[in-house]
């Protein structure tokens, strides 16, 4: 059994502040692994580490046994991460064709074609527009992102950390701020993605996180405080007490 | 391409083909000028309306390319195609070593594109036993190919028109491609382009290359035009007029930076001929410029259309 | 050779006090307003142009000094004011407002002052020459421009580090936000750190004029020179201005004395080293 990620020890402090104390984590391959806990408690900046957004102060990463603690973004992506952002992050001054389609080329050496316009790869147009397809775009392709709701624009996000037919996907709370009928639509993607693509999701909402989940770790002030199953996770007392205070 | 842009773009390329038969020497020279410079800014206008850094330092791949020939040519002896060659090798190199100033963004990205763009003025300035200090390199002849040999001031225009005609088609192609799409990725949010598996910083410098090969293209044509070069070919207003082009005609576009080209020289022609303070005008236009139409005259004609369309 | 290695330590040492009053104004006006000022170099002309009129009329190089400065308090303002307020803080804008309200400035300088290297005159009890041990002889004047120098930087810091005011604004510079929701007129606060960034640069005007002249392009000689201290000491912070505006003044007088054709290069050299390795600045925070 691969390991898909693997992270050692990890600590990650700003100024005085430490934000990821000593965390350890170990997802195989193949595995949904939904990461929970209050605000502050550490998780984006956890994921920030592991994706390499920012360099951890001690510690270290593994994507499929190969040790990523140094390497920048773009290595790893190149690795097979692909990963979404908690504020969406996509970009607004171009369509959703083209954004899409940098995610085909991102790491390919396409990216260096200078001598021939995009519009005539036929194949990463194709990809563009199948993926676009998938997360229920496929209409607003040749619209400026600037013009997409809030709703949509998480959905282009999905779509571009898809496109690169990443082997491990972390996606920070895929769902904030969106609409039930989105947030729904949001999860039967997820949920209806294959099982060979592993999964890391940071998640707020307890039902979509318990419904999606192989696995849930539980974060609290920058500590693991508990790992185990949805169903075990959730009736416990500790669990209970830092989400919802005393019981 | 729209049917009313193809007649315009035609409209255009005949009135820049009959121009000679119309205008005078003087007005051919402004002409070429202005060509020149718009080349210049749209080398700036490929950082700035593209992977969106300001540079200001273009006026030294401009320079260090236009002295090169001069010198070359000059001193040396040497024909048009080695010493016109070699002028864009040298801006180039320089191009190579001042992209270091790409491991910084934002304001700090500014200010060292200044500082750099200084070191070449300060250099030009004192080194006097090379580049002949503030008097700089004179009687630089006619660019000549083989037996053909430019004779006048037309026919160096025209000579002009074709480089820019060739330059722009190729600026087109690279614009639109999977380089060019990327710049503008990294320009939208380079986090983002980052995880997507591009090195932005690779991407960056070698859109700080080549856009130093096109200035340093512009600085080979300007000297063949002013037949002589001096530090003001480096000097911060240069590398900031440049820039100022590119925003007052429309940075983003192919024709907005030729278009800034000739309303600042054009203005400044103008208001020179009967105000001797016209560095104050620019001065305002600068001001206005920035305050009142950042987007450029490209920009105000696309909301004036929207406008009209709604 | 050592009397010579001296002599060109005091000359930097003395450029770098002119350039650390020029560069502190600009690095604080940018950490704490977040604004890129490039009419600086203008500023200095300016105050020294009007520093040198004064001089000339009352003979007084203090009132001169004093003069100078208000007079760029008081343009500095207006342009915060009316112009630079608009374009809040895309830097793009402010380098191209603050240029062209440079060459406005400038233009009219060379109209009213003329085009010939003008010196503001040293007052008669800071002329002569000082003997100093070695047997070197040295204008009075450079050794007056660095102890002002250091008094200047050094009041400056104490204002910095050791006030109530101080404190506010170094918090300010790390977050503004911060520092408004405490209450504080913020407003005020940067009018008046602008007006002793603006009165600091017409000052270094009049100084430097007594021992650089004014001439037109001057504006742009000590700007820029000015904007290498702020890079090498980093944006924002003072420390690393006072730190940059020794290291840079010291190459600039070297540089001058031993390669004078290249002089330039060496200012060149720390600033790529510095990008190689610390883009941010000496003292500056992430870029």
């Amino acid at each position: 059994m691969t390991t898909a990620v693997e992270v050692e020890s990890l600590v990650k402090e700003f100024g005085g502040l430490r934000a990821v104390d000593h965390v350890s984590l170990r997802v195989p391959a193949g595995e949904r692994r939904v990461l929970i806990g209050p605000n502050g408690a550490g998780k984006t900046t956890l994921f920030h580490c592991v994706t390499g957004t920012l360099a951890p102060t001690a510690g270290r990463v593994a994507l499929f046994g190969r040790d990523v603690t140094r390497l920048p973004e773009y290595r790893r992506t190149a690795l097979g991460m692909g990963r979404t952002f908690q504020i969406s992050n996509v970009i607004a001054d171009l369509t959703c064709a083209e954004n899409v389609m940098l995610a085909a080329v991102g790491t390919s050496p396409r990216k260096w074609v200078l001598h021939r316009p995009m519009g005539t790869f036929g194949d990463v147009r194709r990809t563009a527009e199948a993926n676009l397809d998938l997360v229920g775009l496929a209409a607003r392709a040749e619209d400026p992102v600037r013009r997409l709701s809030y709703g949509e624009r998480r959905q282009l996000e999905l779509a571009l950390a898809l496109t690169a037919r990443p082997r491990v996907l972390f996606l920070d709370e895929p769902c904030a701020g969106l609409s039930p009928s989105e947030r729904a639509r949001i999860s039967r993607l997820i949920a209806g993605l294959s099982r060979d693509l592993t999964l890391l999701m940071i998640e707020h909402d307890m039902d979509v996180a318990l419904g999606l989940a192989d696995r849930v770790t539980v974060l609290h002030r920058g500590r693991v405080i508990l790992e185990g199953a949805p169903g075990e996770v959730q009736r416990n007392p500790e669990v209970r007490e830092v989400y919802f205070g005393h019981v | 391409m729209t049917r009313g842009r193809l007649a315009a773009g035609a409209a255009l390329a005949a009135a820049a083909l009959l121009l000679p038969s119309v205008a005078g020497p003087f007005w051919m020279g402004l002409v070429t000028q202005m060509l020149v410079f718009g080349l210049l800014a749209l080398s700036v206008d490929l950082l700035l309306g593209h992977a969106g850094l300001f540079s200001i330092c273009h006026g030294s791949f401009f320079a260090v390319a236009a002295y090169t020939v001069a010198i070359l040519q000059v001193r040396y002896g040497v024909s048009t195609l080695p010493a016109a060659a070699a002028g864009l090798a040298a801006g180039t190199l320089l191009g190579l070593v001042f992209g270091l100033a790409v491991r910084t963004r934002g304001v700090y990205f500014i200010l060292i594109t200044i500082a750099f763009g200084y070191v070449v003025w300060g250099v030009a300035h004192r080194w006097s036993s090379f580049t002949g200090g503030d008097n700089g390199v004179t009687n630089v002849p006619f660019p000549a190919l083989g037996g053909l040999r430019v004779e006048s001031h037309t026919e160096y225009y025209y000579l002009t028109l074709a480089v820019v005609a060739l330059v722009a088609l190729g600026y087109r192609v690279v614009i639109r491609s999977p380089f060019g799409l990327a710049l503008r990725g990294i320009r939208g949010s380079e986090t983002r382009m980052r995880t997507l598996g591009f090195d932005s910083n690779r991407h960056l410098y070698a859109a700080f290359v080549l856009s130093a090969a096109l200035a340093s293209l512009a600085g080979v044509m300007y000297v063949y035009y002013n037949r002589f070069v001096n530090p003001v070919a480096a000097s911060f207003p240069v590398s900031v007029e440049a820039a100022l082009m590119a925003i007052v005609g429309g940075s983003g576009t192919i024709i907005g930076p030729f278009l800034g080209s000739v309303i600042i020289l054009g203005l400044r022609n103008w208001v020179s001929s009967f105000f001797e303070l016209y560095a104050a005008v620019m001065g305002i236009v600068f001001i206005v410029a920035v305050l009142w139409v950042p987007e450029g005259l490209v920009g105000l004609a696309a909301r004036a259309r929207r406008r009209s369309q709604a | 050779m050592t009397t010579s290695a001296i002599l060109q330590a005091i000359n930097g040492t003395s450029l770098a006090a002119l350039l650390f009053l020029v560069a502190s104004g600009f690095t604080v006006t940018f950490g704490l307003m977040r604004v890129v000022n490039m009419a600086y170099g203008a500023y200095y002309l300016l105050g020294g142009y009007v520093g040198l009129s004064i001089m000339r009329a009352t003979g007084s190089f203090a009132l001169a000094v004093v003069g100078g400065g208000a007079a760029v308090v008081v343009a500095g303002y207006l342009i915060d004011r009316f112009l630079i307020h608009y374009t809040g803080e895309n830097h793009l804008a402010q380098v191209l407002l603050t240029v062209g309200i440079a060459f406005v400035i400038g233009d009219l300088a060379l109209k009213i002052w003329g085009g010939d290297s003008l010196k503001v005159p040293v007052p008669m009890a800071l002329r002569g020459a000082m003997e100093l041990p070695g047997g070197l002889v040295y204008p009075a004047f450079r050794f007056v421009l660095i102890f002002f120098g250091a008094a200047v930087a050094g009041a400056l810091w104490l204002l910095y580090t050791r006030t109530q005011i101080g404190a506010v604004v170094r918090a300010g510079v790390d977050d503004r936000e911060q520092v408004a929701a405490t209450g504080i007129d913020v407003d005020r606060l940067f009018v008046m750190v602008s007006a002793v960034a603006s009165f600091l640069a017409g000052m270094a005007g009049v100084v430097g004029g007594a021992f650089l002249t004014l001439y037109p392009g001057a504006e742009w000689e000590i700007l820029i020179v000015a904007l290498v201290v702020v890079i090498v000491g980093g944006l924002g912070s003072l420390g690393g201005a006072m730190i940059g505006a020794l290291v840079v003044g010291l190459l600039d007088a070297y540089g001058r004395w031993l390669l004078p054709e290249f002089s330039y290069f060496v200012l060149f050299g720390p600033m790529a080293v510095l990008l190689l390795f610390r883009p941010q600045g000496i003292a500056g925070r992430e870029a």
